[in-house]
């Protein structure tokens, strides 16, 4: 165990890590403004890869990257209004809602799978096939410096714009008490338009962030929406910072559970940590306030 | 308002009639259920019948703890999984008896639910819904990764079948097991539901607070509907193993435990008759409608949106509605 390889697994883990730490983050958005667990944002990945791989071969590079990302965001949209709205709308149980978001889930899932195909492609990375080589023992790919990047500048400007700009106030104080907000002349629709927005396009970009290392294809948006809702629940949903150090945890012990035990138990680590604070601290690590 | 039971015919009101009825028609569905094999002669039908049993007692333990317990539980697949594979790897890697397989499975996937069940009977909504996925998700990786206990994706082949008396019980000599799973699981739930702990159970899902003042154990009832459906499941997958004679690890996704759960919900929630009937549709109109069999949890999934969207009570409720339109002079 020398300190190349040491190097090396922190370096997987943290891009690992900041990939759930992402995901987890477009569902905090979405969670933080409207109280709603969108399960659709791992589909919203995956289709944002998907999509890539069907436009990448008759246009520029940039242009596929932007339609795929705008189609996610619209695929968000159209969960919260086709959705979500009408089952407002109805006062329907949060028994249905759930039901239905898991429903929306695997019909994206599937239609993707049989208007697709279920083959898995390649996707290539915004970044290009580059690596650093540190020191001849740590391997750092383009595209997992490209991840260290985006994630640090989404949390940076989500922190800001929730702390510092009138909308993010106004998303805070609407998942605080929706009436007191359009009270005081927040727009709810508009919140939750944002929010969803918002939720979507980070999902999108996850999906060009994860699916270059791995694969694109119907069934890769399932371990990243896993990983990032069981991350948002262990980091608590009380602020972006719990997402992006219990991506980052997670990420780590995943790495290293895989490199040093085994990799039969890289996923149990997730769900272990998951059931103990669920146990020991309902409200999540960071953060002393929850809603269900 | 009307005494109950006004309208039926002198001589067949009273409590002792009913039971007496409900005994009537349980025995008559099951004698023309066993009459199938005799009539049925291809073993490809035989099949669909015994899949359609086992899918029956998956939806309705599904319905069980979710509808009448109000507990999400989408490790039902995870459960049905241990149940199939336990016995399966004994008999097969071990020689233990097919027989004794279910007694050790089923106490294995009790054991597993109990563990799992009590810190999580404690949580509701989304964290109950996530808990439950992730651990259904997890085992799904771990069939899948632990190649030297559960043959990663080849599975399990080459199960030894069931014998009796030295005969090995294969085809239509297998459909009285299945018959017998599910009717068993279908007496046991809806004696059950009658009993006091089942009325404590629907109190529970009602109004723990109120529950808990009146002096029933909320934790102890969730928990006990909880590790109850899981053992039902694991039950359903002793079968589906012993039948098929092979297994890999597509029978315990987690998308399968989203499949029978929107069977349940499009039935009705809560209804076990309307459960069956839906199960029942559901699993025969793909035999029936060749493109349906392609991609079944895609258009179960489509059918459970639109009952959400547009008939939130599921098919029972529609056809509550309907019956209360043509009994004009009915209660109110």
């Amino acid at each position: 165990m020398t300190f190349g390889s040491i190097a090396q697994v922190a370096a997987s883990g943290l891009h690992v890590g900041c990939i759930y730490a992402l995901a987890a983050l477009s569902f905090y958005v979405i969670h933080s403004a409207t109280g709603i667990l969108n399960f659709v944002q791992g589909e919203c990945i995956m289709v944002s890869a998907v999509l890539g791989v069907v436009l990448l071969p008759w246009m520029p590079y940039p242009v596929a990257m932007v339609l795929s990302i705008g189609a996610t965001i619209v695929l968000s949209l159209l969960t919260e209004r086709l959705v979500i709205r009408r089952l407002e709308a109805r006062q329907a149980d949060l028994f249905i809602m759930i039901l239905s978001l898991l429903g929306l889930m695997i019909v994206v899932r599937y239609g993707t799978g049989a208007l697709f195909g279920q083959e898995e492609y390649m996707l290539p990375g915004p970044a290009g096939a580059g690596v650093i080589e540190i020191g001849n023992s740590v391997f750092l790919p383009y595209q997992v410096i490209l991840i260290y990047v985006v994630t640090a500048l989404t949390f940076a400007a989500v922190h800001v714009l929730s702390k510092r700009t009138w909308l993010g106030r106004s998303l805070r104080v609407a998942a605080i008490d929706p009436i007191g907000a359009t009270l005081i002349g927040v727009n709810l629709v508009r919140v939750r338009v944002v929010a969803f927005g918002l939720g979507g396009f980070i999902a999108a970009m996850v999906g060009w962030l994860y699916a270059p290392l791995y694969a694109a294809g119907y069934m890769v948006g399932v371990v990243p929406g896993v990983k990032g809702f069981i991350v948002m629940v262990i980091g608590g949903m009380a602020s972006p910072i719990g997402s992006l150090v219990g991506g980052i945890t997670l990420g780590l012990v995943e790495v290293a559970t895989a490199r040093y035990f085994s990799s039969l138990y890289s996923d149990a680590t997730a769900f272990v940590v998951l059931m103990g604070v669920l146990f020991l601290r309902p409200e999540g690590l960071i953060g002393a306030k929850s809603r269900a | 308002m009307p005494p109950s039971g006004a309208g039926s015919s002198a001589g067949f009101v009273g409590p002792e009639s009913a039971l007496l009825r409900r005994r009537a028609a349980w025995l008559g569905g099951i004698a023309v259920l066993l009459l199938v094999p005799v009539l049925v002669r291809q073993p490809y039908h035989i099949t669909i019948c015994v899949n359609l049993f086992i899918t029956i007692m998956l939806t309705l333990s599904m319905n069980f703890v979710v509808g009448f317990s109000g507990q999400w539980s989408f490790a039902h697949a995870a459960f049905f999984g241990a149940g199939a594979y336990i016995p399966a790897i004994l008999s097969t890697k071990l020689g233990v008896s097919p027989w004794l397989g279910f007694p050790i499975g089923v106490a294995c996937v009790v054991g597993a639910a109990m563990l799992i069940g009590i810190p999580i009977v404690r949580l509701r909504g989304y964290y109950l819904a996530v808990c439950t996925l992730a651990l259904g998700f997890l085992t799904e990786v771990f069939v899948r990764q632990a190649t030297d206990i559960t043959g990663g994706g080849y599975g399990i082949q080459r199960i030894p079948p069931l014998e009796l008396f030295g005969t090995p019980l294969r085809g239509a000599a297998y459909y009285p097991i299945a018959l017998a799973g599910v009717v068993l699981t279908g007496l046991l739930l809806s004696n059950l539901m009658r009993s006091p702990l089942g009325h404590a159970i629907i109190a529970t899902r009602d109004n723990p607070e109120a529950a808990s003042a009146a002096g029933i154990d909320v934790a102890g009832v969730r928990l006990f509907a909880f590790v109850l459906a899981a053992a039902l499941a694991g039950s359903a997958g002793w079968i589906h193993a012993f039948y098929y004679l092979g297994l890999d690890g597509s029978i315990l996704t987690t998308d399968r435990a989203f499949l029978w759960m929107f069977m349940v919900f499009i039935g009705g929630l809560g209804r076990p008759a309307g459960v069956v009937l839906g199960t029942v549709f559901l699993v025969l109109a793909p035999e029936l409608l060749g493109f349906f069999a392609q991609n079944q949890v895609l258009w179960v999934g489509i059918l459970m949106l639109a009952v959400a969207l547009f008939a939130p009570r599921g098919f029972g409720g529609l056809l509550d509605a309907a019956m209360l339109r043509f009994r004009p002079a009915g209660r109110s």
